[in-house]
Order: C-alpha cells, then sequence, then structure tokens
C-alpha cells in the first residue's frame, strides 16, 4: 500500500517540468556540442550561395571522391565480414575450451586490444610487415617475398591493421550470444537425429543471426569513420572518405568547404543507418533471448 | 558440441599470433640496435628509449595527454554520474534520451564532429576555437557513452530506491544522498568509467590533429610526428601507448570483475 503511494507520487513528480531541470546540464551539453553542430553542418550542405541547392553533392560526383566513397564501402564490408565471421569463429573456440584459465585470458587479451587502435596500431603493423618488418624477414628467409606484391602501406595492408580491432571487438560482441546457446538444445537436436552440421545449420545459426547482423552494423561503422590508423599508415596514399574530409579540413587541397560538407553528411547517413540497425537489431535479439 | 580438439588449438594458436606478433615485435624493435636486415636483431640497446624520454617534447606532450584525459574523465564524472542518479530515480523515462545520445557519439565519426564544431563555432566568438577547449568538448562528447553505460549499469545493479527512501527518511538530502550513500554503492561503474574515458582520451588523434593541431601537441600527436621520422624512436612510443591501454584495461577488470567494453557502446579514437 505504502510503497504503491510512494509510485504513484513519483510518477507524479516525474511528469512535473521541474522534473528536467537536473537532466538539463547534460542535456544542454550534448546539444550545444553535437546536435546543433551536426544540424548546421546539414543545413549549409545543402545551402548555397542562392539559397537552397544540391550544388555541394553535384560537385562530389568527380572521379576521384567517389573513388574514395569506394574505397572506404569496400574496406568496411571487407573489414567487418571477415571480423564476424572470424570473431565469431574464434570466440566459440575460446568458449568451447576446457580450461578455465585459458578462456579468461584469452577474453582478457580481446578485451584489452580492443582498446588498441590508431596510430600505435599503426607503427606496429609497420615493424611487423613493412617492407623490412619481422614478418617479412621471415618469410623472406624461408623464400616468399611479399614485396613488391603486398604492401601494407596499402588498401589491403590496410584492411588487416583494421582487422587487428575488428577481431577483437566481435569476440567481446558474441560472446553473450554464444553463451547463450544451451546445452540442452544440442542435445534434445541429437536426440531427434540431427548431426553437428544440421544443429548448426537449423538450431544455432538461426538463433545467432540477429546478433551476427547487428555485429556487422556496428563492426561496419567503425571501420567507416575510422582514420587514425588510416592516416598514420598510409597517409595521403589510400583514398578514403576519412581521410579527404581531414585533407579538406587542413585546408591541403584547394578550401572547397561546402564539398567537405557534403561528404560529411553523406558519411554520416552510412554510418547512422549501421548505427539504427545496430541498435534495432540488438533489441530484437535481447527480447528474443529473455 | 565442443570443438574438435585439433581445430581448437589451430584457431586459437592463429588468433593468438595475430593479436601478439606486432605488439611483441614493435616492443623488441625498441630496444634492438638493428632488426632491419637480419632475422633477430643485431643487438640490443636501451639507446632509443634514453634519446626519446630525454627530449622536452616527450615530456610536453605526456603531460598535455594526462591533462586532457584526465580533465575529460573528471567533467564527465561530475556532470554524468548525478543526471543518471536523477534519471534513474525520478525520470526513468529520459533514459531514452542518454541511450541516444551515447549511440550518437559512437555513430559519429570524430572527423565529422570535428568539421562540424569548427564549422560551428568558428562564426561565434567564444574562447573555443583551435584551444584545448573544444578539444575537452570534443573529447567528452566522444566518450560520453564510456561514462554514462557502466554509472548507469551500477544503478541497475543496485536497489537504488530503497537506499534513497531510507537515506530521505533520516534527512537527508538528494545531494547528500547522492554523496554519501549512492556513490559509494556505484564506486566500481564511476571509477570503471572513469578510467575508459582516461584511456580513449589518452589515445585520442583525430579530434586532437583536427581541432588543435600544433598548438597543443598530445602523445599520439608526438607519435605520428615520429613514425615519419625515427621509427626507432617511435616505437618505443608505441609501446608506451599499448602499456597506458593495457594498464587500465586491467585495472577495470580488476575493479568491476568483469570485462572493460561495455556492450554496444564501445571503441573510440580509430
Amino acid at each position: 500500500m505504502e510503497a504503491q503511494s510512494i509510485n504513484i507520487l513519483q510518477i507524479k513528480i516525474s511528469r512535473k517540468w521541474s522534473a528536467w531541470i537536473p537532466l538539463l546540464p547534460l542535456i544542454i551539453f550534448s546539444i550545444g556540442f553535437q546536435i546543433i553542430p551536426v544540424v548546421s553542418l546539414v543545413i549549409s550542405s545543402f545551402t548555397g550561395k542562392q539559397g537552397i541547392t544540391l550544388v555541394n553533392y553535384q560537385r562530389a560526383f568527380t572521379p576521384f571522391i567517389l573513388d574514395a566513397f569506394c574505397n572506404s564501402l569496400r574496406l568496411s564490408i571487407t573489414t567487418a565480414l571477415l571480423g564476424v565471421v572470424f570473431g565469431a569463429i574464434v570466440a566459440y573456440a575460446i568458449i568451447s575450451s576446457p580450461k578455465k584459465y585459458v578462456q579468461d585470458a584469452l577474453i582478457a587479451l580481446a578485451d584489452v586490444t580492443t582498446n588498441f587502435g590508431g596510430a600505435p596500431l599503426a607503427f606496429a603493423f609497420i615493424v611487423t610487415l613493412g617492407s623490412t618488418g619481422i614478418i617479412t624477414l621471415v618469410l623472406k628467409s624461408v623464400g616468399i617475398f611479399l614485396y613488391p606484391n603486398f604492401r601494407i602501406y596499402s588498401i589491403t595492408g590496410l584492411a588487416l591493421a583494421y582487422l587487428y580491432f575488428q577481431l577483437p571487438l566481435m569476440i567481446m560482441l558474441i560472446l553473450p550470444s554464444l553463451l547463450g546457446l544451451k546445452k540442452e538444445w544440442w542435445e534434445a537436436a541429437i536426440n531427434l537425429g540431427a548431426n553437428n552440421l544440421k544443429y548448426w545449420r537449423f538450431v544455432a545459426l538461426p538463433i545467432l543471426v540477429p546478433s551476427l547482423l547487428s555485429s556487422f552494423f556496428i563492426l561496419f561503422a567503425n571501420s567507416f569513420g575510422a582514420y587514425a590508423t588510416a592516416w598514420t599508415l598510409t597517409g595521403p596514399d589510400v583514398n578514403i572518405v576519412t581521410v579527404q574530409i581531414a585533407a579538406l579540413i587542413r585546408g591541403e587541397v584547394q578550401l572547397e568547404i561546402g564539398l567537405a560538407d557534403a561528404l560529411a553528411v553523406v558519411s554520416l547517413s552510412i554510418v547512422l543507418l549501421c548505427v539504427g540497425g545496430y541498435l534495432w537489431l540488438a533489441n530484437r535479439a535481447r527480447r528474443s533471448q529473455t | 558440441m565442443r570443438m574438435n580438439v585439433f581445430w581448437r588449438s589451430l584457431i586459437l594458436t592463429l588468433f593468438l599470433a595475430f593479436m601478439m606478433i606486432p605488439v611483441i615485435a614493435t616492443l623488441i624493435f625498441s630496444i634492438s640496435t638493428r632488426w632491419d636486415r637480419t632475422l633477430l636483431p643485431e643487438g640490443l640497446t636501451l639507446e632509443w628509449w634514453k634519446k626519446v624520454t630525454t627530449r622536452g617534447a616527450f615530456r610536453l606532450t605526456l603531460r598535455n595527454s594526462f591533462f586532457i584525459s584526465l580533465a575529460t574523465a573528471l567533467a564527465l564524472g561530475v556532470l554524468v554520474t548525478p543526471t543518471a542518479y536523477w534519471a534513474h530515480i525520478r525520470f526513468p523515462q529520459s533514459k531514452v534520451i542518454f541511450e541516444i545520445m551515447s549511440a550518437l557519439s559512437f555513430g559519429i565519426p570524430g572527423v565529422i564532429l570535428a568539421l562540424s564544431l569548427i564549422r560551428f563555432y568558428s562564426g561565434i566568438p567564444l574562447p573555443l576555437i583551435n584551444t584545448p577547449n573544444i578539444l575537452l568538448c570534443a573529447c567528452m562528447e566522444l566518450s560520453f557513452p564510456f561514462m554514462y553505460r557502466p554509472v548507469a549499469n551500477a544503478l541497475d545493479s543496485i536497489d537504488v530506491r530503497t537506499l534513497t527512501e531510507a537515506s530521505q527518511s533520516l534527512g537527508g538530502s538528494w545531494f547528500q544522498t547522492l554523496l554519501r550513500v549512492i556513490l559509494p554503492n556505484i564506486t566500481p561503474g564511476v571509477l570503471s568509467g572513469f578510467l575508459l574515458v582516461f584511456s580513449t582520451v589518452f589515445a585520442e588523434f583525430t579530434l586532437t590533429n583536427l581541432l588543435v593541431g600544433a598548438r597543443f601537441k598530445t602523445f599520439p600527436i608526438y607519435l605520428v610526428e615520429f613514425t615519419r621520422f625515427d621509427g626507432r624512436q617511435a616505437s618505443a612510443l608505441a609501446v608506451i601507448s599499448f602499456f597506458v591501454a593495457w594498464v587500465v584495461s586491467l585495472l577495470i577488470i580488476w575493479i568491476t570483475g568483469k570485462r572493460a567494453i561495455p556492450a554496444g557502446g564501445p571503441v573510440a579514437g580509430r
């Protein structure tokens, strides 16, 4: 009875406008440094000297810029796909290890390496797979010459470096879903005459699909927005969207601020679509598991 | 249902090799006299470490990075903790706003956040553009989910309502309740949020590079400069970066007994 009256009281309080007041500093901060600047960026991308216009977007239709978008999309799709597949396989190998300390150590490794990225990571890959990197030297000594066919400073090299943070991220994202697969389901499937392959095809995979798909989205967004790793590893050599936008900001190329706005708005739409897809799917996966 | 032993060992070994070789190679490279012609380092030395750490710029950039990381983590902690508590106890419906804010912070790439801040604030006469102030605000925006998630999770895991009612029935004000009753109960959450923000900002390159450039050099900026100038000294700096990220992650695992990355809101500084 008493609890009920308190609940009613609290609902009344929350309906009052004064309940908003303590939330305002954080909300205003976020509006001031995120919402308004981004919205004004979107507006200015559609604004020219004569009012509303698409001229900024038309200027983006050059082979060079289209190439940047193609490279970014290809890089993001490849590393997200490889990250999802290998990450899920490694995560499954980790949880099926019989030794608890092996599991704990590998999960901790994935956890820590998710935080490795950007400049130090790019440099570590130069040391490992650069033209005089240690793996390059080891392979050379057994008669395999990586260079000049492969270059770490290329988009392939970049994909390899991205995988270094995509893989552990995928492991951390998929672990809860893999741990949610109940042993009884496998036993039931086997008792009903299924083999391992059939169990995966008809029982486990359909359950995992929402988590796999939502992880793909987050890995895609993660790679599409990446800049520091690409800039350190390849500099201006690899033509991807974030590097182009950054070059426009620093004014390295002829100052075309309207073009930067248009590129940013297109990229932002792609990334936010992915984040939205992730949230929607993650929500569904959570509901179906509980 | 368990994986075949052979395949499991193979997969885990390859994974371990892929994750460990670049880090170990960088470490050994930083203490080698020369390691670009022969299979093994030609000799070992601490010269590159000595050279790079005795430079004035080393201490300056390290100090700048510590300062900006600490400031961001403190400011976010002070801003987020009371807000999350209030939202939890008085206004649960408002939590969706913070979830959206988290998603946006994760989704908006650093390059685009930097561009939008420069474009918007360069027309406004506030002491922001080209100063560390704008960097602080941008870093807070970027790492907001790293603070909010652990704090919100910590609040979910304790009985906030009962604690608040007990405190208020004894005459505690809202602020006293937060400081003396709730905060001690969610310390692991606040602390791991603090550490996550710290390590995220410590590794931050994109926003620093584009918002303040050479005016406020941080450790990652210094590292990138060196990669083009002296690889062996750069490798010592990279090892320091890995070490900081590693120590912070282990601290978080140790404090909370759980994984450091909040599911669904990870990673920045790419």
